[in-house]
């Protein structure tokens, strides 16, 4: 298929889809849209999250910072600002702190930005417990100024579009090119001359940006928060999980992930949480075993591979052991 | 402040610094020896901690019991765990690089089976027992006596291993696999065979400072993952692959707590830690005492 009919095509599911969602509403209960909107919020983060990990392969758990971040900037301005110039705010803080953050630490690879990013999420997280706690005299904040619910939901399905949206524009940008080939073979691209920096610094921005407005965003639904709510390390494992078993590589995978993952969760929210949590940890294991390009990845000659080693087992297990033997 | 007073203080850090010291321990002998960063490290903490507030509550079997069969458990988990993940990951990871990613992708699934796992079997409400309550005076300073044993106990067992990879053959082997894991193969040495077992051991000591530090701490299922974050700071300060580094990081680390809480303040705690921690990554990523 040529670049322009993938374009096309990407494009158009794109549009069915948000004509499915913008109609969701009208037909579905309370708890139908609550659950659309679950689902929208981590359309956005996963896509957004995968546009800069998936493509250079750097595993980021900073998401809850981003999202904590804009959440609190939306929060504190929302009665001064109006509503889109307060999700703006959210956005650019969370792009502003990826900056910094992204400077430090994006020199190094592996697990090593990882943890980095983890151990500053949960610095920023407790530092922010303090400074309320010691300055402000407070544990959270009441939220006064609420839009209605359909402008939260609106304003969600408009960041998950945009998300994907800029997923699309960025693969086919010299940007994308730039992320690709970092994750492909880092020195070898900085070799042809990709200033690798640079294009590490604003990808990690562009999807931050994305993780503050959604907390700018979806702050007002909580109308209470606190640091422990929206600086709360599980939405970022959440999204990091969702788009790696959906496969973080691909434009549709964190999409078609967040979409069952959230529907399975708000489902089985109310009986069993833990159920929900546990058969997620169980995937990510399975699929980083057996399909580690997540399950967009999913062909039919993988499952004959599978069918093919299961009943391979046996003789190849009397074959190494013979191996050991030999040598 | 009196001398008593700065006893207790250093006392105190020096007791937690025990504990940190156990549980960084283990998490060095994965990620020194395999390069498996195991963020699910602490949750082993927390399963040894709730075995033995179980065989205490339900069968009154002594904590000090319990640890010791908590350890054998725990280290056939680990024997199990690394048949079933981690064996096959090594065999179809290209390289290191990416054999080290993936299995931190692994251990973060292996953070939510076992932390859920455990809040839906025994819920999220902290629990506790009393064993060995009674105040022991120490020089002018008073300690509970399962404190005391505590860091008595972590602290023999932190001692032993040390000197158990110092001076046995398996211990060379060990050390030989973290200098050069190709040279040591070379050699004779049967990674098949120790890289399991030291995974196996690795989630022992978890386990057996998790059922020790029941005694003194109350534990919920949450209880687990500040133990690993502390654990990760405490070998990056040491070093990856330096056991004594460990030993000595974990102690010193307890007692910067230790002073930190007291003057400070207690919400001072994570931020002093989690400050340290990204410092010492950022300047120093090979840790504080490595050439």
């Amino acid at each position: 298929m040529s670049g322009r009919r993938i374009l096309g095509r990407d494009l158009s599911v794109l549009a069915v889809l948000a004509v499915i969602a913008l109609a969701l509403p009208a037909w579905v209960n309370e708890f139908g849209v609550s659950m659309a909107l679950t689902c929208l919020m981590y359309v956005a983060l996963s896509s957004s999250w995968s546009l800069f990990c998936g493509a250079t392969r750097y595993l980021s758990l900073a998401t809850s910072a981003f999202f904590g971040i804009g959440a609190y900037a939306g929060a504190l301005t929302l009665g001064e600002l109006p509503w889109l110039a307060a999700i703006a705010l959210g956005a650019g803080a969370a792009a502003a702190l990826a900056v910094v953050m992204g400077s430090a630490v994006l020199h190094l690879r592996g697990t090593y930005f990882a943890v980095l990013t983890f151990g500053m999420t949960e610095l920023i997280r407790h530092a922010v417990t303090f400074a309320e706690k010691q300055i402000a005299g407070t544990v959270g904040r009441v939220l006064v100024f609420v839009p209605e619910p359909g402008t939260v939901y609106l304003t969600v399905l408009a960041l998950a579009v945009l998300a994907v949206v800029t997923s699309i524009a960025v693969r086919r940008s010299r940007l994308g090119l730039a992320l690709a080939g970092i994750g492909g073979d880092e020195l070898r691209a900085q070799t042809l001359g990709v200033d690798t920096r640079r294009a590490k610094v604003i990808g990690f921005a562009i999807s931050a940006a994305f993780a503050g407005a959604v907390g700018a965003a979806m702050s007002v639904r909580w109308t209470y928060i606190d640091p422990a709510t929206v600086f709360n390390p599980f939405i970022g494992f959440q999204t990091v999980l969702i788009a790696l078993i959906g496969g973080a590589a691909t434009l549709w995978g964190p999409l078609v992930a967040a979409i069952v993952f959230s529907v399975l969760a708000e489902a089985l929210r109310l009986q069993l949480p833990q159920l929900y949590m546990m058969a997620l940890g169980l995937l990510l294991i399975l699929s980083v075993l057996y399909l580690p390009g997540g399950l967009a990845s999913l062909r039919p000659g993988i499952l004959i591979g599978w069918r093919d080693a299961l009943l391979a087992r046996r003789p190849a297990r009397r074959a190494g052991a013979g191996k050991v033997r030999d040598a | 402040m009196s001398f008593g007073a700065w006893l207790e203080l250093i006392a105190s850090g020096l007791i937690t610094g025990g504990v940190y010291a156990l549980v960084a321990l283990g998490l060095n002998l994965q990620y020194g020896l395999m390069r498996i960063l195991n963020i699910a490290h602490g949750e082993f903490l927390m399963l040894g901690a709730f075995a033995a507030w179980l065989a205490y509550t339900y069968l009154g079997v002594s904590p000090l019991l319990t640890a010791p069969i908590v350890f054998v458990l725990m280290v056939v988990l680990g024997l199990l765990i690394h048949r079933l993940a981690f064996r096959r990951l090594a065999a179809t990871s290209p390289d290191l690089d990416v054999f080290e990613a993936r299995g931190l992708m692994v251990a973060f699934g292996l953070m939510f089976l076992v932390q859920n796992f455990a809040s839906l079997v025994w819920g999220g409400e902290l629990r506790g027992y009393d064993y060995l309550t009674d105040p022991v005076s120490v020089g002018g300073a008073q300690f509970a006596a399962n404190k005391l044993l505590l860091a008595a106990v972590a602290l023999a067992v932190s001692v032993a291993l040390i000197v158990v990879l110092r001076r046995s053959l398996l211990g060379k082997g060990v050390r030989a696999l973290m200098q050069s894991p190709v040279g040591a193969q070379l050699v004779g040495i049967d990674t098949a065979r120790l890289h399991p077992l030291m995974f196996g051991i690795g989630l022992g000591l978890s386990g057996l400072a998790g059922s020790l530090l029941s005694m003194t701490y109350a534990i919920s299922p949450a209880i687990g993952e500040p133990y690993t974050v502390t654990a990760l700071i405490v070998i990056t300060l040491g070093g990856f692959g330096s056991m004594t580094g460990s030993l000595v990081a974990a102690l010193a680390l307890g007692v910067i707590e230790a002073l930190g809480t007291h003057f400070g303040s207690p919400s001072l705690k994570p931020l002093l830690s989690y400050g340290l921690f990204i410092a010492v990554l950022l300047w120093k990523p090979n840790g504080l005492f490595k050439r």
